[in-house]
C-alpha cells in the first residue's frame, strides 16, 4: 500500500508539471497579445513593447516556464529588475516558495491570491457535498427499497427534472425568487466562518443547494442502481433466509457494498468542485476559485491561470489517490501492491 | 487595461457628462438625473450601498482609467488641485473649481506653463499635511508606465522632457534615468507647483479635474504595483480594512479631512459609510433594486437596467419613480476602412444607408440611446451636429443606391463588417444594419469577433474588414480628447498598429486643423476649429455616427439627493448623494 501511494504521488507531481507546461504553451498560442491588457486607452506600440519586457513576455516561452519552475522551488522577485531593486526596493515583491507567480492584473502573488479564494470555494463545495450525499444517497436508497412504487417514480422523475435544468438557471431562479422577491432567505453573501459562523452558514444555503441539486439528481439514480444491484446478490438472499433483521441487511451488508462505487464518484466530484464552481460562484457573486478562473481567462492573466490549473489538478489528483486508498479499506477484496 | 467589450471597454474613460446645453450646441438637452422622489434635504448619516458588476481594475490614482472609478474616487478619497463641481448644468458642471489649490491655476507661455498654489490645512488621512512634493511625486508616478500600468499617459506626451524612441527619457520615480529632466519640468517653490509642457495644454485644468494623474501621492506609501488597491486618502472618506478586487470595500469617514478646506460644491459627504459590492450581475442588481428591500433601499448602481426588465420598471409607478434616463458619455460609430473603401461616393452611400434605429432598437430602444449626429458627444464643449450626416435615423436605401450607381460599382457591392460581438444584442444590432445596407445595394458579411477584436482591427495588415465598429468616450470635456486621438494619422498609424484610427484615415487637411486647434488659447476657441475638423471628417465620411448611449439606472427608495452629473460621468454623483435615516 505504501509503495502504491508513493508511486501515485510521484506520478501526480509529474502530471502537475505537464499541465502547467501545457497551460503556458496554450496561453502563448492564443492570438491575443497579453501585453496589450497592461496598457490604457492610448496604447502605443512603444508602451506595449516596454510592458511586454517588464512582464517578461518577451522571453522565449520555455525560458519563461523554466523561470516559473525555479520560482516554485526557490521563490522569485517581481519585478525582476536589479535597477529597481536598488533604487526602489519597497516596490519589489518577494514571492516565497512555492511561488506560483505574480499577477500584475490582481497586484498580488498568485499563491496568496489562491489561498484567499480557497476558503470560499471549499465552503461551497463541502456544504454542497453534505447536501448531495445526505439527500442524494438517502433518496437513492429509498427509491431502491420502493422499487416500482410511486415513491420510486417520484424520486427518479424529480431527479431527472433537476438534472435537466442548467445550474445557472436554478441559481438565478433561487436568487431572484427565494431571496429577492419572496425574501424567504437573506440575500446570499459570503461571510468567513471565523467572522460569523451563523452568517457563514446562512449565506451558503442557497448557493450550495444550487450546486448540490444536480449532484443530488445524479446520486439518487446512481445510488438506486447500485443498491438494486447489491440487493440482487446471493449473499443478501442468504442473509434474509437466515432471518437477519432488514435494518441490519440494509446498513451492514447492502450499503457497505454499494458505498464502494459511490465513494469513488463522490471523492472525484468533490475534488473537481474544490477547483471552483464557476457558474454558481458567478451567479451568487462568491469570490472563489471558479470566479477567479473566469476573470483570469478573460483578462489573459497567465500567472493566475497557471496557478489555478495547478491547484485544480492537485485537488483532482489528491482526490483520486484518497479514493483509491479508501477503496481498499471499504472493500477488503481490493489489495494494492 | 484594454478590454474587449463595447464602449465600456475601450472607451473606459469618460470625463464629461451628458447634457448639451442650448448655449453650447444650439440643442436643448434632456434633464439629467434629478433629485430623488424622497427628501432632497442634505441629511448626514447612514450607509450608502453601491452595487456594481465590473470590478475596479485600479484604485491607484495614477492608474484609474474607468469613468465610474475616476469620478467616485475623486468624491471620496482622491482630491485634486481642481475638480469638477456637482451640477447638472453642462456649462457649470464642466468648469473646474479649486479643490486642493487656491484657484484654478495660472497659465503662461500660451498654455505651456501652469502653476497652482496648494491651499493651507489640507491633510492626509494620517493627519500629515499634503505638500507640493506630494503633488510632484504623484505626477511622476504616471511616468512609470511599465510598473504602474493601465493609466492615462497624456503627461508622457506633454511634459517638457526629452523623448527617445517614442517615450520620455524619464521613466518614473522607481528608476533614476531622466530624474534631472523631470525635476526641471515640474518644480516646487513652497506651496506652489509649476508644470512645464512642450506644447500648449490649454485644457490642463479640465484634464486634471477629470482624470487623477495629477493627484498627490505620498512617497512613503508607494509600493509600486502592490499599491494598486491600497487607498491612502485625502478626501472625506478612507477605506476600512482593504479593498478586495471582485468583492469591493467599505469607506468610512476620514476624521482628518477638514470640510473647511473643501467645498460642498464638490463634496457634501453625507453618508457615514459607503459600501461597494462588486461582481453582481446586471439582472440581480436590477431585481434587488426593484424589490427595494433591506439594505437595497439605500443602494445605487452604475449598471443599466437590462431590457428584459424594462416592463417591471415602467409598469410599476413606484419603481419607475426611482429610475432615471440620462445621456451617457459614450458614442458608438462605424468606420469605413480607407485602405479598402477608397471611393467617396461608396462611403457616402454607406452613411446614407445606415439604419441607426435598427442598431438602437436591437439593444434596448430609447432606453439604450438616441441617434447620434456626430462622433463628438453632445455634452462636450462647443458641440455641433455634423452637417454632413443627412440620412434619416432609419437610413435611406434609395438615396444610397443612387450614390452607388453614381460611383459606378457593380451591385450588390460586397462589404465585410467587423464588429465587437459576444452578445445577442450586438449581433441583432449588426443584423439590423446589415439588412439596411443590403437593401441599399451592398451585400454584407458580418464578422463578429470577441477577444481578438482589437488585435484584429488595430493590425495594419488587416485587409479583410471594409467597415469596423468603434465606441468612444471623451477623457475630459473637450473635443481634443476625441477627434485627434481617433483621426490624427501621425500619432496612430505605424507599421505595427493603426492605434485608435481603425479606419486608417489619413488627411493633411484634417491634420492641419488638428494643429491649428492646438494653438488656440482656450477650450472654446479650440472647439470652433474642432467643429471645422468634424465637418472635414464628415465630408470624407471618416466615420458614421450610430448612437449617443443612455444610462437607464435604478436606485433604492431611501436614497436622497440623487443626481447624475457631468462630473460623475453620468454615474451616480457620490459627491451629492445621501441616504434617509434607517
Amino acid at each position: 500500500m505504501f509503495a502504491f501511494v508513493v508511486r501515485r504521488v510521484l506520478v501526480g507531481f509529474i502530471m502537475l508539471f505537464v499541465m502547467s507546461l501545457v497551460t503556458y504553451l496554450l496561453f502563448f498560442a492564443a492570438p491575443t497579445d497579453p501585453a496589450r491588457f497592461t496598457c490604457g486607452k492610448n496604447c502605443t506600440p512603444e508602451l506595449v513593447e516596454q510592458n511586454r519586457k517588464a512582464l517578461g513576455y518577451d522571453k522565449p516561452v520555455l525560458v519563461q516556464y523554466v523561470d516559473f519552475v525555479k520560482g516554485v522551488f526557490t521563490g522569485r522577485e517581481y519585478p525582476d529588475d536589479p535597477e529597481v531593486a536598488k533604487t526602489a526596493p519597497q516596490t519589489v515583491v518577494h514571492c516565497p516558495a512555492p511561488c506560483l507567480g505574480y499577477s500584475p492584473l490582481m497586484s498580488q502573488n498568485v499563491t496568496s491570491l489562491l489561498a484567499s479564494k480557497l476558503p470560499v470555494t471549499a465552503s461551497l463545495a463541502i456544504m454542497a457535498f453534505i447536501f448531495w450525499m445526505v439527500l442524494g444517497v438517502s433518496g437513492g436508497v429509498v427509491a431502491a427499497l420502493n422499487r416500482g412504487r410511486f415513491l420510486d417514480r417520484a424520486l427518479v422523475g424529480t431527479a431527472l427534472v433537476f438534472y435537466a435544468f442548467p445550474t445557472f438557471f436554478i441559481g438565478l431562479w433561487l436568487y431572484i425568487y427565494v431571496a429577492i422577491k419572496w425574501q424567504l432567505t437573506p440575500v446570499p453573501v459570503y461571510t468567513p466562518l471565523t467572522q460569523d459562523p451563523a452568517a457563514w452558514l446562512a449565506g451558503l444555503f442557497l448557493p450550495s443547494l444550487t450546486l448540490a441539486l444536480i449532484f443530488i439528481a445524479s446520486y439518487v439514480r446512481i445510488t438506486r442502481a447500485f443498491v438494486l444491484e447489491t440487493l440482487g446478490e446471493d449473499y443478501l438472499r442468504t442473509a434474509q433466509a437466515k432471518g437477519l433483521e432488514k435494518r441490519k441487511i440494509l446498513t451492514k451488508h447492502t450499503m457497505r457494498a454499494s458505498l464502494t462505487p459511490i465513494t469513488t464518484v463522490a471523492g472525484i466530484d468533490l475534488g473537481v468542485l474544490l477547483a471552483g464552481a464557476i457558474i454558481t460562484e458567478t451567479v451568487f457573486n462568491y469570490d472563489g476559485l471558479g470566479k477567479l478562473a473566469v476573470q483570469a481567462a478573460t483578462t489573459f492573466d497567465l500567472p493566475t491561470m497557471v496557478g489555478i490549473v495547478i491547484l485544480s489538478a492537485f485537488f483532482i489528483i489528491t482526490a483520486n489517490i484518497i479514493v483509491d486508498v479508501l477503496y481498499a479499506y471499504i472493500d477488503p477484496r481490493v489489495k494494492y501492491s | 487595461m484594454i478590454t474587449r467589450r463595447k464602449a465600456a471597454g475601450l472607451t473606459a474613460l469618460v470625463s464629461t457628462g451628458l447634457l448639451a446645453t442650448a448655449a453650447c450646441s444650439g440643442t436643448t438637452a434632456p434633464s439629467q438625473g434629478g433629485t430623488s422622489g424622497g427628501s432632497a434635504s442634505a441629511t448626514k448619516g447612514g450607509t450608502l450601498y453601491y452595487l456594481t458588476k465590473r470590478p475596479a481594475e485600479h484604485l491607484d490614482p495614477q492608474r484609474i482609467y474607468i469613468g465610474r472609478d475616476l469620478a467616485n474616487m475623486n468624491r471620496l478619497v482622491y482630491r485634486d488641485l481642481v475638480s469638477l463641481p456637482i451640477s447638472t448644468d453642462l456649462k457649470e458642471g464642466t468648469t473646474p473649481v479649486p479643490d486642493l489649490a487656491t484657484d484654478t491655476g495660472t497659465s503662461t507661455e500660451g498654455g505651456k506653463v501652469w502653476s497652482f498654489t496648494l491651499r493651507d490645512g489640507v491633510k492626509w488621512q494620517d493627519g500629515k499635511d499634503i505638500t507640493c512634493e506630494d503633488l510632484k511625486y504623484g505626477f511622476s508616478r504616471g511616468f512609470a508606465v511599465d510598473v504602474l500600468t493601465g493609466g492615462p499617459n497624456y503627461a508622457l506626451a506633454y511634459l517638457d522632457v526629452p523623448q527617445k524612441n517614442g517615450l520620455p527619457v524619464y521613466n518614473g520615480p522607481y528608476k533614476k534615468a531622466g530624474q534631472a529632466e523631470f525635476d526641471k519640468a515640474v518644480t516646487c517653490e513652497g506651496k506652489k507647483i509649476t508644470y512645464r509642457f512642450n506644447k500648449p495644454w490649454v485644457d490642463f485644468p479640465l484634464a486634471i479635474a477629470s482624470l487623477r494623474f495629477a493627484a498627490p501621492y505620498r512617497a512613503d506609501q508607494d509600493k509600486g504595483d502592490q499599491s494598486n488597491y491600497a487607498i491612502f486618502s485625502d478626501g472625506p472618506y478612507k477605506i476600512e480594512g482593504t479593498w478586495k478586487k471582485g468583492v469591493g470595500g467599505t469607506f468610512v469617514r476620514n476624521t482628518n479631512w477638514d470640510p473647511k478646506t473643501d467645498s460642498d460644491k464638490v463634496r457634501k459627504a453625507l453618508p457615514d459609510k459607503i459600501v461597494f459590492i462588486e461582481g453582481l450581475t446586471n439582472e440581480i442588481i436590477s431585481q434587488r433594486l426593484i424589490a427595494d428591500s433591506g439594505n437595497d433601499k439605500f443602494a445605487v448602481t452604475d449598471r443599466r437596467i437590462p431590457a428584459a426588465l424594462f416592463s417591471q420598471v415602467t409598469g410599476n409607478p413606484a419603481v419607475q419613480s426611482r429610475a432615471t434616463l440620462v445621456d451617457a458619455p459614450f458614442i458608438d460609430y462605424v468606420l469605413p476602412n480607407f485602405n479598402r473603401m477608397k471611393d467617396l461616393k461608396v462611403r457616402q452611400a454607406l452613411a446614407m444607408a445606415t439604419d441607426q434605429n435598427a442598431y438602437i432598437t436591437a439593444q434596448g430602444g430609447d432606453k439604450f440611446g438616441k441617434p447620434a449626429k456626430s462622433i463628438v458627444s453632445p455634452a462636450l464643449i462647443g458641440y455641433k451636429d455634423n452637417p454632413n450626416f443627412t440620412a434619416p435615423p432609419d437610413g435611406d436605401p434609395a438615396a444610397a443606391k443612387k450614390l452607388l450607381q453614381e460611383a459606378g460599382v457593380a451591385m450588390p457591392s460586397p462589404l465585410r463588417y467587423t464588429y465587437n460581438g459576444g452578445t445577442s444584442e450586438v449581433d441583432n444590432a449588426a443584423a439590423g444594419m446589415k439588412a439596411a445596407w443590403d437593401k441599399a445595394g451592398f451585400t454584407v458579411t458580418l464578422d463578429p469577433l470577441t477577444d481578438t477584436y482589437y488585435d484584429v482591427i488595430q493590425n495594419p495588415a488587416n485587409n479583410k474588414s471594409d467597415v469596423v465598429w468603434g465606441g468612444w468616450g471623451a477623457d475630459w470635456p473637450s473635443q481634443a480628447t476625441v477627434l485627434p486621438p481617433l483621426f490624427d494619422a501621425r500619432i496612430n498609424l505605424t507599421e505595427k498598429s493603426n492605434g485608435q484610427d481603425y479606419g486608417n484615415y489619413k488627411s493633411d487637411a484634417a491634420n492641419k486643423l488638428i494643429d491649428e486647434a492646438a494653438t488656440k488659447p482656450d477650450v472654446q476657441s479650440a472647439a470652433t476649429v474642432y467643429n471645422q475638423l468634424d465637418d472635414q471628417l464628415g465630408k470624407d465620411v471618416a466615420y458614421i455616427p450610430l448612437v449617443v448611449q443612455k444610462f437607464y439606472l435604478l436606485r433604492g427608495s431611501g436614497v436622497t439627493n440623487y443626481l447624475q452629473t457631468p462630473a460623475s460621468n453620468s454615474y451616480p454623483e457620490l459627491g451629492a448623494i445621501g441616504v434617509s435615516s434607517k
